[in-house]
């Protein structure tokens, strides 16, 4: 391509729009189902079907252990994947700022086509808008994705019991504290890469372990804390927490020490809770140690009557204390 | 009223340490404790080393067991 | 031999109202659920040694007005942020289109300045005596750059006055820790002479657990009593370093306590050799007095004199996500660990 840079050309719908989508966009995206006209023609699942959207704005674009783009893929194959569903279909829409270098977009396709392929997921249906300088920050993407919901598994955050173990599946608060790195200055030099991964070959093993599941979420914005709070209202159940047996880099804990923050509450994009019955808890997580992003998975506590709505730790003095809510904007602290 | 962060020296020089707290480098300023060493370990707060830590808290509490309780 | 959490749940001697002065020690005893240890007549005070809690309404009324009227680039700790002025907090002023700039460190703040010719920034310097000397550092750091666009917004505090303004409202203080590794342990022994009984208290859970039982058992023999329950970070001395540092750049002034009022001689200023480095003087701030929300109890509750859920606001106007009063900003406030945490 002759430009360096995305120019407003390449939004006007001319002969610049059709080359950047044919350099870029389809270079990397090419399947059998991706449509040239103004819709995909798609034969529909014979199940059910989950349908999830996500935007996705992040500052910096890229970061040690993904981009934007691979972002924009797991973020929402993770949603379907957490409703028990196979990812099938992807539209997306870009939004990208006027003076774009060209090679990060390309950068940002190739690792779309990569982690659709690795998802097993088709992008069917694409645009691209140019917006003026200042008008939007870098790029944003929106994806949309279809799924065929696995017959026999309702999961759902109104479904956690008493009783049901609750495990993570692997170390948290990666994601969160790699981009707050990035983006501040805080002068800190920590080897944290982003857990941001794919993880519908994560939920497909654990379904063909068993279907007798109750909650799988992804622990995205917010945490697992937000997670467990939003399940623990959702579903009215307390929920009793091992703080001790969540897995934590000691990076991560060395960087939220330096800032007082909070692990629980720092974003993951590689990390699902799963609540099931008990007896197949061990089951599980067995299954989770094979499989490539959640070697590190862990049950950290259990879903209890008692308590509705809330999060109890048990503490390294052997007393309960709640966990406290999740607050606004993450700051670092000093006092 | 202020957090700190147990954290071990890793360099000194010139006024300031590279400290490590469990593989998260900062550089701080070490101006306000003389003889610093890598491998000590000290009290961060807002970026500055304010204190050389001693002692692990369980042999601290330990010992103020025995002398109090 | 009793374990500390022996002593403390089976303390059968008279009441006793335990005040602790650090909101670190506050957030860390709601952590770790102690307060649900202790029997009836042990009462835990969260004092006032939160210094976002303390800083008065002008204080953030002062900030705005230097980075939406002077245009001023604002460095500060996350945790002012949300801190409620009269009209607006430092994030409101910042949708106004304020340049705020959240920092680690105050050398953060001064590099930033290096960086940044072209801004004139002004770091807001917070804190008690573990704080004040990190602000000196960086105004000496942004004197040997030759820089001319940094200055500080100075509200930094001493604790002793407040012990002694706060002496009648608990039998045994908590002292902090940290502000302690600084200023060292004298004054607080000094103190045992007028009556006033304390233990310097750690961070870790152990730590915590040994200075109450300790101060539980030391309570109990009927005498003042000072005991340094920290000796592994805090010394007699403190950092003689520290202590030359700050009165070389600063003197005691009077100064306001959110909730508590004026404590004559409580506060620190700029000496005059450095008066290039203030803010109020470089930028010719004008008087701003600070309206507190009328409602917000939060000067009651440093004082010990009633609980967070004892105010109307509390939980219902006044939220973590909502704060109306400073005590519910901060995260070792007292009124947000409450409502955190209970």
């Amino acid at each position: 391509m002759e430009n360096k840079t995305v120019t407003m050309a390449h939004g006007a719908g001319g002969k610049q729009t059709s080359e950047l989508i044919d350099q870029v966009f389809k270079a990397h995206f090419a399947n059998n189902d991706l449509t040239a006209d103004d819709a995909a023609v798609l034969v529909p699942p014979a199940g059910r079907m989950a349908v999830s959207t996500d935007g996705f704005i992040v500052s910096p674009a890229f970061f040690p252990g993904g981009n934007i783009g691979k972002l924009s893929i797991c973020g929402t194959v993770n949603d379907l994947a957490c409703m028990g569903a196979k990812p099938l279909y992807l539209t997306c829409a870009f939004v990208i700022e006027e003076g774009f270098p060209m090679d990060k977009l390309e950068e940002i396709a190739a690792a779309m086509e990569k982690t659709a392929k690795e998802a097993g997921v088709h992008i069917v249906s694409g645009d691209t808008k140019v917006a003026g300088k200042g008008q939007v920050d870098g790029i944003f993407i929106t994806t949309t994705g279809m799924g065929e919901i696995e017959e026999g598994v309702t999961v759902g955050g109104e479904l956690a019991k008493p009783g049901d173990a609750i495990i993570v599946t692997g170390d948290i608060g990666r994601h969160g504290c790699t981009i707050l790195l990035e983006r501040e200055d805080f002068g800190i030099d920590a080897d944290v890469t982003s857990d941001c991964a794919p993880l519908w070959k994560t939920v497909k093993a654990v379904m063909d372990t068993t279907h007798n599941l109750h909650v799988i979420r992804d622990a995205t914005r917010g945490g697992v804390g937000t997670v467990l709070y939003e399940i623990a209202g959702q579903s009215s159940v307390g929920i009793r927490l091992n703080a001790e047996a969540v897995p934590v880099r000691p990076e991560v804990k060395g960087v939220c020490g330096m800032l007082g923050l909070e692990p629980l509450y720092l974003a993951c994009e590689g990390r699902l809770v799963i609540m099931a019955p008990k007896e197949e808890a061990e089951g599980i997580v067995e299954t989770l140690k094979k499989c490539p992003y959640s070697a590190d998975a862990a049950i950290i506590g259990e879903v209890i009557a008692e308590e509705p709505g809330r999060v109890i730790m048990e503490t390294e003095i052997g007393t309960q204390a709640l966990l406290p809510q999740p607050g606004g904007e993450l700051l670092p602290r000093i006092c | 009223m202020c957090v700190g962060l147990s954290a071990k020296v890793v360099k000194i020089s010139n006024g300031t340490a590279v400290i490590d707290a469990g593989g998260a480098k900062r550089e701080v300023s070490s101006q306000l404790l003389e003889d610093l060493e890598p491998g000590d370990y000290v009290m961060v707060h807002a970026g500055v080393a304010i204190a050389k830590i001693t002692d692990e808290d369980d042999s601290e509490t330990e010992q103020l067991m025995e002398e109090f309780l | 031999m009793k374990t500390a959490r022996e002593i403390i749940e089976n303390y059968d001697g008279p009441d006793v109202r335990i005040m602790e002065v650090c909101g670190t020690h506050t957030h860390e005893i709601f952590r770790l659920g102690i307060r649900k240890l202790l029997p009836k007549q042990v009462e835990l005070i969260s004092g006032p040694g939160c210094p976002v809690c303390v800083t008065p309404v002008s204080f953030i009324d002062e900030a705005i007005y230097l980075a939406l009227e002077k245009g001023v680039t604002i460095c500060t700790f996350g945790d002012l942020v949300r801190v409620p002025g009269t009209n607006m907090s430092l994030a409101g002023a910042r949708e106004q289109g304020a340049k705020i700039h959240v920092v680690y460190s105050p050398a953060d703040a001064e590099k930033y300045a290096g960086e940044h010719p072209d801004e004139q920034v002004t770091f807001l310097s917070v804190g008690f005596e573990t704080t004040t000397p990190a602000g000196c550092l960086s105004v000496k750091a942004a004197r040997e750059d030759g820089l001319d666009n940094y200055s500080i917004l100075v509200a930094n505090k001493t604790m002793p006055q407040a012990y002694e303004a706060l002496k009648d409202s608990a039998d045994v203080f908590l002292y902090p820790g940290h502000v302690n590794a600084i200023t060292g342990t004298r004054l607080c022994e000094a103190l045992t002479e007028e009556g006033v009984s304390g233990v310097v208290a750690g961070f870790t859970a152990k730590e915590l657990m040994t200075a109450l039982a300790v101060a539980l058992v030391k309570f109990q023999e009927g005498k003042p009593f000072f005991v340094n329950c920290y000796p592994r970070v805090v010394t007699q001395d403190g950092s003689r370093e520290a202590q030359l540092l700050v009165d070389e750049m600063m003197e005691a002034c009077d100064c306001e306590w959110r909730g508590l009022g004026v404590i004559p001689k409580s506060g620190m200023k700029l000496r005059q050799e450095w008066q290039e480095f203030d803010a109020r003087l470089k930028y010719q701030m004008p008087k701003i007095e600070g309206k507190p929300n009328p409602a917000c109890r939060c000067g009651d509750v440093l004082q010990g004199k009633c609980k967070p859920s004892d105010c109307k606001v509390f939980g219902k106007g006044c939220t973590p996500q909502h704060p109306i009063g400073a005590c519910m900003v901060s995260g070792e406030g007292a009124c947000s660990a409450y409502y955190q945490y209970s």
